[in-house]
């Protein structure tokens, strides 16, 4: 057993030279520790949190943010062993094959990899996640025999599924770092807890990272020079680092080209975006919260649009919620007894319920984090979030709702209203998923990315990130299971990269 | 004694009239009950069509219904929905026929 080491009892001055290093304690930086556990490389997992919340590393997250509203950049994460999983919901399902293709519709889109080359790391996120067998859209054929799936007819828009993260004790969802952390000592990982890296430092040559400065909020200081380093500390947080990290490549380690911070991304989620009428007043309890399948996963079903509707009608991904139910007014009375007439369909037992989604943001270069010249408690320059919404975001979502709508009708099964129209009336129902993406994308062309396909950072041998901040296109499912996959595939890349 | 019942069975029949009198609105003829006459319920139709946007008159909407309905409201309004022809109305998503119709029923 290896327990972890509290960084604020090390001697000031202590140099730690693991083959590699990973900064961040979060889903990636765990999965990638215990997914080379096995392998012969001496690995230092450094965590800037303990092994439990504390306001005083917590407010080392604060920031600023301007433009479109949104979370505090301290409210959304969490800086403790474990990351953001320690308040995550537990959504989990795979991004689509289109999520990765190039979208001619949707600039600056498109992956250097396509779905396949995460195929086979899925069942492994899977089992990290915990969320049970992979069933997720063979769901419908086995809801289909019951009889209780809505009929959506033929379209754009089918029955899509999530699974939900589920830990041993059945409560939900799997936080990583109580989940692995016997794991990890375990294994022959090093853990050092309450370890601020506050700078990476490169080789003169800017080819290579020579050493990691670390520091304590009790004031101790210490080196790490490892052989090779990944940065896994969030979409954030490897912003920070990197642009912090100035005095060799000026503008910042990877930001030769302007691109570390740029093209911020998460999953927007406006509330109440409409209303959906079943006519049979009929709905299976799996539509508007989590349902345990017999003895398998815990999932539910969402409404998503088809690879060939998404390039067909040039919209983006999202993935339609039913919510809470509803009471119509005398006017949605009228619509749905008249369409309902119309249709030759008994509306009498007729439900409402309010919709939400959520969406996929259109990259955008100028939604992006900067450094400011506030400083945390270590000197580190604090984060500015520049946030921005497209019209085009709204316009598009509103398709794929037209198309629901239109299927529901012409399957009898129900109709829709779009409550918002206006760019003001979606904001104020507007939350967000907290899923920080996009801001060392990934690409193939230095000029275009800040990590190779390989999510080395271009130009820098022995740097690489791991997390939702390399998505170059960010798909609407959550993250959580995508990076897993995603870091697995960097662990079998570093294997041999180290070897 | 056959009288007597004719007598009783048409007053039962005149009290059944005014009851179902209360729960049915009654309207004054128009040209367009060939169209109205489709609906069910045309006050809730009523209430809906207020809210259909546009300002065509109930008789061009009447030449455009006519085309629309040959094999009749339901036929009209599944096809709407398969084909794509979606109108929004207050934000609802109603086959072209529905609001039109919905729309003449509050123009007639």
């Amino acid at each position: 057993m290896t327990a972890p080491i509290d960084a604020r009892t090390l001697p000031s001055g202590t140099v730690l030279t693991p083959d590699l290093a990973i900064i961040g304690g979060g889903p990636a930086g765990i999965s990638l520790a215990l997914a080379l556990a096995n392998t012969k490389l001496n690995i230092l997992l450094l965590e800037s949190g303990g092994e439990n919340f504390d306001p005083a590393n917590q407010k080392m997250y604060a920031g600023d943010a301007d433009g479109v509203h949104y979370t505090a950049l301290d409210a959304g994460r969490l800086r403790f062993l474990g990351g953001s999983t320690n308040h995550w919901g537990g959504w989990c399902r795979p991004l689509d094959a289109i999520d990765f293709e190039k979208r001619d519709w949707i600039p600056h889109s498109g992956w250097p990899m396509s779905r396949k080359s995460l195929e086979g790391y899925y069942q492994h996120a899977q089992k990290l996640v915990e969320a049970g067998p992979w069933i997720y859209d063979k769901a419908d054929a086995i809801i289909a025999a019951k009889g209780e799936l809505l009929p959506l007819g033929d379209g754009g828009i089918y029955t899509s599924w999530f699974q939900f993260s589920k830990t041993r004790d059945s409560d939900l969802p799997t936080y990583f770092g109580h989940r692995y952390e016997d794991d990890l000592k375990r294994s022959r990982v090093k853990v050092l807890l309450n370890a601020n890296v506050t700078g990476i430092r490169l080789a003169p040559d800017a080819k290579r990272v020579e050493r990691l400065d670390g520091a304590t909020l009790n004031g101790k200081s210490f080196t790490v020079k490892p052989r090779f380093t990944v940065l896994a500390c969030g979409g954030m947080e490897n912003v920070r680092l990197l642009l912090a990290s100035n005095d060799v490549m000026t503008a910042g380690i990877g930001n030769q080209n302007d691109l570390v911070g740029r093209f911020f991304g998460d999953n927007p989620t406006p509330r109440d975006v409409g209303t959906m009428v079943v006519f049979s007043g009929a709905l299976a309890p799996y539509y508007n919260n989590t349902m345990q399948m017999g003895d398998g996963p815990v999932m539910r079903a969402t409404f998503s649009p088809t690879g060939d509707f998404c390039r067909a009608k040039k919209v983006a991904g999202s993935l339609t919620t039913v919510e809470q139910p509803v009471e119509l007014d005398e006017t949605g009375k009228a619509a749905v007894i008249t369409t309902a007439l119309a249709l030759g369909v008994d509306a009498s037992s007729a439900k409402a319920y309010s919709i939400g989604c959520g969406m996929e943001l259109l990259p955008d270069p100028d939604r992006r984090l900067t450094l400011t010249g506030e400083k945390d408690a270590l000197g580190l320059p604090r984060l500015k979030l520049h946030m921005t919404m497209a019209e085009a975001d709204f316009t598009l979502y509103r398709k794929t709702l037209q198309e629901l709508g239109r299927q529901l009708l012409a399957s009898k099964t129900g109709m829709l209203r779009l409550n918002f129209d206006k760019r003001e009336e979606w904001s104020k129902t507007m939350d967000w998923g907290n899923h920080h993406l996009g801001t060392t994308r990934m690409h193939a062309d230095p000029g275009q990315g800040v990590v190779d396909a390989n999510q080395m950072v271009h130009g820098i041998g022995n740097l690489y990130v791991a997390g939702s901040s390399v998505f170059p296109t960010y798909g609407s499912s959550n993250p959580t299971l995508n990076l897993l996959a995603l870091t697995l595939r960097l662990a079998d890349h570093l294997k041999k990269a180290t070897a | 004694m056959i009288a007597g019942v004719a007598a009783v069975g048409a007053a039962a029949a005149a009290g059944l009239y005014r009851f179902t009198d209360l729960f049915r609105r009654h309207y004054a003829p128009t040209p367009y009950d060939d169209l109205l006459g489709q609906l069910v319920d045309r006050e809730q139709a009523a209430r809906l069509g207020a809210k259909v946007a546009g300002g065509a008159n109930a008789g061009a909407l009447a030449a455009r219904l006519r085309a629309a309905l040959t094999g009749g409201l339901t036929a009209a309004a599944i096809a709407d929905a398969g084909a794509g022809r979606v109108q929004d109305v207050d934000g609802w998503l109603l086959p072209d026929s529905v609001a039109l119709l919905s729309a003449l029923a509050a123009r007639a």
